[in-house]
């Protein structure tokens, strides 16, 4: 339930208190670990493929499905690539898609909720309304609509269209376009709160305007419910890369993605079933160590945890 | 109340016949039609031929024109025709509603019946290790890709262990009977109930931990009534509100979102109905089907506020509470 | 009532579950097919679909029909006319142009499944459904070439035909209605497509013919067909056939080894790479027989580009590649490259067309003479500094199409060649790009032929689409040649085989060497049955194996 809770104090205090909680999350401190792990081998697969001497795209045919060897420390695919080295450029896709979607989906929830919730009355109305009708919205036409834009019609700079990475960028579009109402509808209820708080009407009293109220004194106290809805949205929207691909409308090959990567071994799971076990694998622990880091961040965050476990020492 | 069901329900006829049209458009920007994927499949349709069919089909005339068409017909109850299916659209839609409600409410009251009482024991020991284990297997519940979930169960029960069907209907395999029937269904509820019960043991669990801080919980313990009876008498019915909330939010999502379970075990449900016709530009029926997503969404958002107006006596202040 | 009330049973068993049960064997005496793909219409004649010639195979048959050894051949007529054996007359039309009258005789014992004898009426009555711009009937141009249809008595008729076509004595597109049933619904033809029996009662046995007659159906799961009474033909070995639908091949796969089904369809099941897979591991338990087919798998260029505009750059691609490398690593050698869009099963072939083996030499200079040039392994570029870059464009999800996509992109690479990949939906592939010419360079797709089919709509000026024509025709790559034109427009009036050969070898060498698109393979079809199954044949064109289904058998 991340709506009921608000935070008591102005962020900045407890920093250190906050962090020193984390640690006592195993689960999660054991999680943030792994995906600290993860994100680095990730974000080192050139150099790694440069040590190894590998190229990642070079098609081999007369190596496919090859055993784990010297060279290639986890075979090669249906294609005769390096495996290890795909999953982590993979992942570098995965974890890209995942963290850039959802704090996009992030900001533009906690602008529209600040906003709803700050003005309130009949713009609040009117936001909710649309905010109920996006999450009503089917995603799938949406999605192959937007598979379908013309994007230099819209003036997007070719460099971005023509490239490879088009529906990678489609697919943080699509995802920040529907994602944002979690985090607007939290954003929301927690400003109606906050907005009725002496430390607010203070400031108002003193004459500082809407923006400046909602800047320095109501955007602060939102971080802790963005932060952990957001850890936990990263390990959804890694899923839902996965799901498309699945349908055919995720991020398209000759790009890695542990979705596609999943996807594309299904076929091949009789005869090669690693192909298919390490990007489920890595798909599954991911999403559990984001879970767990969102879990912990929350009680971590939680003033009334926090009371409970002062309480109870 | 009955003022306040009245109007909502109101509000939700005009948000969906909102969502008609918004959905209408939708498929109309989609590109290509129905045309456009025959000749396709067949080289021999000859320029004369797919002028022809445009006409018939009415893909001539402007979008506008065909959902006002579409309208007046669906006011006098004719919904159209399918015509990737040659059916009219609820003859298509009824089967594959019926087989998807029959998995989703069977795994759905299957991943109650294990999520809640879990979510309740974990509640009740914070941080000890079966909270963990709990939690550990609620997340790891939630992280499989759905498809590589249905995959493994497969190749386990039906293709190793020889136990089970790989997919499809018990009448796909000719033999009727009741047990004949739970065989086939046994792996899609299954896949369904494991990537469900986490999402509701977690909510059980967050809402059962909230409520046994409550003054009134201290208070009842300090009666010196027993824990269990605490949790149990007392706690239970106010931590079930918010996961009841949150049951019959995702009514509508629960709908389309069996599409992939319905894929890989065969099972011809909505799910799969639904990204057919939009795949096969079958308009008629990817509108209905989608209003009918839709229109679940809002009755599960309209039993959401009666459910916490219900059980809540306190709904009107809380708002001031925070 | 009772269906919702059996289904409430089922629910409620669920909340007890906790037995497992084994799957039950199959009865000998019965078959179950696994296809990938539910028919929209079981109607013969509106639209084309590959999952609907196939279970019609069981159901019915068509008056002519391609056989295994790609020879025409009489199914539901007694005698196949043709102008050797002095039948069809040549005569000429009301206005004067030449046309053709061929007589056909019906098949004496032949009956609808309700005993109702397939007649005359039932011709006549077709050619009325099929030429009425508003029965929904898809393709109709075959219809509308007949002038008129004699009655000669119940069994036989004298077709009138527009014109002499080298195929005039092949009607195998004229897929027989029953009148006695269909008339009455046809009586507003624009609501026929919604009214036919075909689609609102597609288990009456008056539909069918064949030696099956179809007793169930649910929509997009299943098919369950079962002896004709009325057949008189050869009895088939199967008291019942059940025919499953199966999407996911993983899933089509599993229920094979399973047991739930006993084969996969050729024509519409695994890929060849996974049937490649799949004989590896399960060789011994299932027979994999493999049969190229007519799936003509190539990338269509787009020449406004001008960079493609090019002769040279074309053939340079060509020999860029290794096709017969991934022929043969990918595919087993089961799937041959392509020269042309004509298969060399195909008797009109011409086995002297230019061919492109892998030779970076060529390429090279090929490239270096139309202007781009290479330094060391970079791209190449043109005087103008700008790259030799193109984005090569095919269906999203088809995992064949996207490894042999991969592959050509590195041995293009490797020709300083840079091919990126952009993938689209199935759905916007050809509801948009294809078909509105909206790809810059390259798209790749197949196309389904026929033996010795004509590829005037792929490859005729007059075919390529543009706002003005509405997006009609299919010479998607905008070919223009007046040479070929010309050839296209006579070729199918030639009924000289010799002569037509020729024509057909001319064709081909204007292709393999303007290359409007580029040949990749002829796709393979994969047909995966149990041990004890026989006298399934492959045909490798459209006419389904199942057109043959009483020659099928139980081996001891």
């Amino acid at each position: 339930m991340n709506g009921t809770f608000t935070p008591a104090l102005p962020a900045k205090t407890g920093t250190r208190w906050v962090l020193r909680r984390f640690a006592q999350h195993r689960l999660a401190l054991v999680s943030a670990a792994i995906i600290i792990c993860l994100a680095a081998s990730a974000v080192a697969a050139p150099l790694i493929e440069a040590a190894l001497g590998i190229d990642a795209d070079a098609v081999d045919l007369f190596n496919r499905y090859g055993p784990p060897s010297a060279a290639h420390p986890l075979g090669t695919d249906e294609l005769g690539r390096d495996v290890l080295i795909r999953l982590l450029y993979g992942g570098q896709v995965s974890l890209f898609v995942g963290l850039t979607a959802t704090i996009a989906g992030a900001l533009i929830g906690t602008c529209i909720g600040l906003m709803s919730g700050y003005i309130g009355g009949r713009t609040d109305a009117v936001i909710m309304r649309i905010t109920d009708g996006v999450i009503a919205l089917p995603v799938l036409p949406l999605l192959i609509v937007l598979a379908a834009i013309d994007l230099n019609k819209l003036g997007l700079p070719e460099g971005i269209v023509g490239s490879e990475n088009a529906s990678l960028y489609r697919i943080v579009a699509i995802v920040a376009l529907v994602g944002w109402t979690t985090v607007a509808r939290l954003v929301r209820a927690t400003t109606l709160a906050l907005k009725a708080r002496p430390f607010v009407e203070a400031a108002r009293a003193q004459g500082a305007g809407p923006i400046r109220i909602m800047a320095r004194h109501i955007l602060p106290n939102l971080a802790s419910p963005i932060i952990v809805a957001t850890t936990l949205a990263v390990g959804n929207v890694i899923l839902l890369e996965s799901v498309l691909s699945f349908l055919g409308l995720g991020i398209q090959p000759p790009i890695p993605s542990w979705g596609n990567l999943l996807t594309g071994a299904q076929e091949t799971i009789w005869q090669a079933p690693g192909l298919a076990f390490y990007p489920g694998m890595l798909i599954f622990v991911t999403v559990v160590a984001f879970n767990f880091v969102g879990d912990g961040l929350q009680d971590a965050l939680d003033p009334r945890a926090r009371n409970r476990q002062s309480e109870r020492v | 109340m009955i003022v306040f069901l009245i109007r909502r329900s109101v509000q939700s006829l005009i948000v969906l016949l909102v969502m008609s049209f918004v959905i209408y458009g939708l498929i109309g920007l989609m590109p290509g039609d129905p045309v456009d994927l025959m000749i396709s499949a067949d080289p021999d349709i000859t320029s004369q031929d797919a002028a022809r069919l445009r006409t018939l089909y009415g893909l001539d005339q402007p979008l506008w024109s065909r959902y006002v068409h579409w309208f007046g017909s669906a006011l006098s109850g004719d919904f159209g025709y399918s015509r990737l299916y040659a059916q009219p659209v609820w003859d298509a839609i009824i089967p594959a509603l019926s087989n998807t409600l029959i998995l989703l409410i069977s795994s759905l009251a299957l991943a109650l019946a294990i999520a809640l009482p879990a979510g309740v024991f974990a509640a009740t020991r914070p941080y000890s290790l079966s909270d963990y284990g709990i939690n550990l297997a609620a997340f790891a519940g939630i992280s499989m890709p759905p498809f590589w979930l249905g995959i493994l169960l497969i190749l386990l029960f039906s293709v190793v262990l020889g136990w089970l069907p790989a997919g499809g209907t018990a009448a796909a395999s000719g033999s009727e009977g009741f047990w004949n029937h739970v065989k086939f269904l046994i792996l899609p509820i299954a896949s369904l109930t494991i990537a469900g019960i986490g999402g509701h043991t977690r909510y059980m669990r967050a809402s059962m931990i909230e409520t046994l801080r409550q003054d009134y919980i201290r208070t009842a313990r300090a009666k010196g009534l027993s824990e269990p009876r605490v949790v149990l008498r007392h706690a239970l019915r106010n931590a079930m509100i918010p996961v009841v909330t949150v049951i019959a939010l995702d009514l509508g999502v629960l709908f389309s979102g069996a599409l992939i379970t319905e894929t890989v075990f065969a099972y011809p449900g909505m799910g799969k109905l639904i990204y057919d016709a939009i795949m096969g530009n079958d308009y008629n029926l990817a509108l209905v089907t989608l209003l009918l997503a839709t229109a679940l969404t809002l009755i599960g958002n309209l039993l959401a506020d009666v459910a916490y107006a219900a059980l809540d006596p306190r709904i009107s202040y809380t708002k001031d509470a925070g | 009532m009772t269906r919702t009330l059996r289904r409430c049973l089922k629910m409620a068993a669920l909340c007890t579950l906790g037995l497992m049960l084994s799957a039950s064997p199959a009865l000998a005496k019965d078959l179950v097919i696994g296809i990938t793909q539910y028919p929209s219409t079981f109607h013969p004649n509106i639209d084309s679909m590959l999952a609907k010639s196939y279970v019609h195979g069981l159901t019915r048959r068509p008056i002519t029909v391609t056989d295994a050894d790609w020879t025409l051949q009489c199914m539901l007529c007694t005698s196949l006319p043709s102008l050797e054996n002095g039948g069809p007359v040549l005569e000429k039309t009301p206005d004067g142009k030449d046309g053709i009258a061929v007589t056909y005789t019906l098949h004496p014992d032949a009956v609808w499944g309700d005993g109702v004898p397939v007649s005359v009426d039932d011709v006549i009555f077709t050619w009325e459904v099929g030429k009425h711009p508003q029965s929904g009937v898809a393709s109709a141009e075959g219809y509308r070439r007949i002038l008129d249809i004699d009655r000669i008595d119940d069994k036989t008729f004298t077709l009138h035909v527009d014109r002499r076509t080298f195929d005039y004595n092949d009607i195998s597109s004229l897929n027989l209605l029953p009148a006695h049933i269909e008339r009455d619904k046809f009586k507003d033809p624009t609501t026929y497509r919604t009214q036919t029996a075909f689609d609102t009662a597609p288990t009456t046995p008056g539909l069918y013919m064949g030696p099956y007659v179809m007793t169930k159906a649910e929509t997009g799961s299943f098919m369950v067909f079962e002896k004709n009474p009325r057949w008189w033909g050869k009895a088939p070995a199967f008291d019942k056939i059940t025919v499953r639908v199966i999407e996911n091949t993983a899933t089509l796969e599993a229920n094979l080894l399973s047991g739930s089904i006993d084969m996969i369809a050729g024509e519409l099941g695994l890929n060849v790479d996974q049937a490649l897979a799949f004989e590896q591991r399960h060789g011994d338990r299932f027979h994999v027989q493999f049969n190229p087919g007519l799936i003509y798998e190539h990338i269509d260029l787009m020449l406004d580009n001008p960079i493609l505009a090019d002769r040279r750059v074309r053939q340079a691609l060509m020999y860029a590649l290794d096709r017969k490398v991934i022929s043969e690593r990918l595919f087993g050698g089961k799937q041959p490259v392509a020269d042309t869009g004509v298969n060399p099963l195909d008797w009109v072939y011409a086995d002297d067309v230019p061919r492109y083996p892998r030779d970076l030499k060529k390429a090279a200079d090929l490239l270096d003479a139309a202007g781009w040039t290479r330094r060391g392994k970079d791209v190449r570029t043109n005087a103008a500094g700008a790259p030799l870059r193109f984005t090569l464009m095919t269906t999203a999800g088809n995992r064949t199409r996207e490894l042999v996509q991969q592959v050509l992109q590195s041995q293009w690479k490797a020709a300083g060649i840079d091919v990126r990949i952009n993938n689209e939906p199935a759905r916007v592939f050809f509801g948009e790009t294809v078909t509105k010419r909206k790809f810059e360079a390259m798209a790749m797709f197949a196309w389904i032929s026929a033996p010795e089919s004509v590829p005037r709509t792929t490859l005729h000026s007059d075919e390529i689409p543009t706002e003005a024509n509405n997006w009609s025709g299919q010479n998607y790559t905008g070919y223009k040649n007046p040479d070929l034109d010309k050839i296209l427009e006579t070729i199918e009036l030639e009924l000289d085989r010799s002569k037509r050969k020729e024509m057909w070898r001319a064709l081909q060498h204007i292709y393999a060497t303007e290359l409007p698109a580029l040949p990749l393979y002829f796709r393979a079809n994969a047909f995966i049955m149990p041990p004890w199954l026989a006298g399934i044949r492959p045909t490798g064109h459209q006419y389904p194996t199942t057109l043959w289904v009483e020659d099928w058998t139980v081996k001891k």
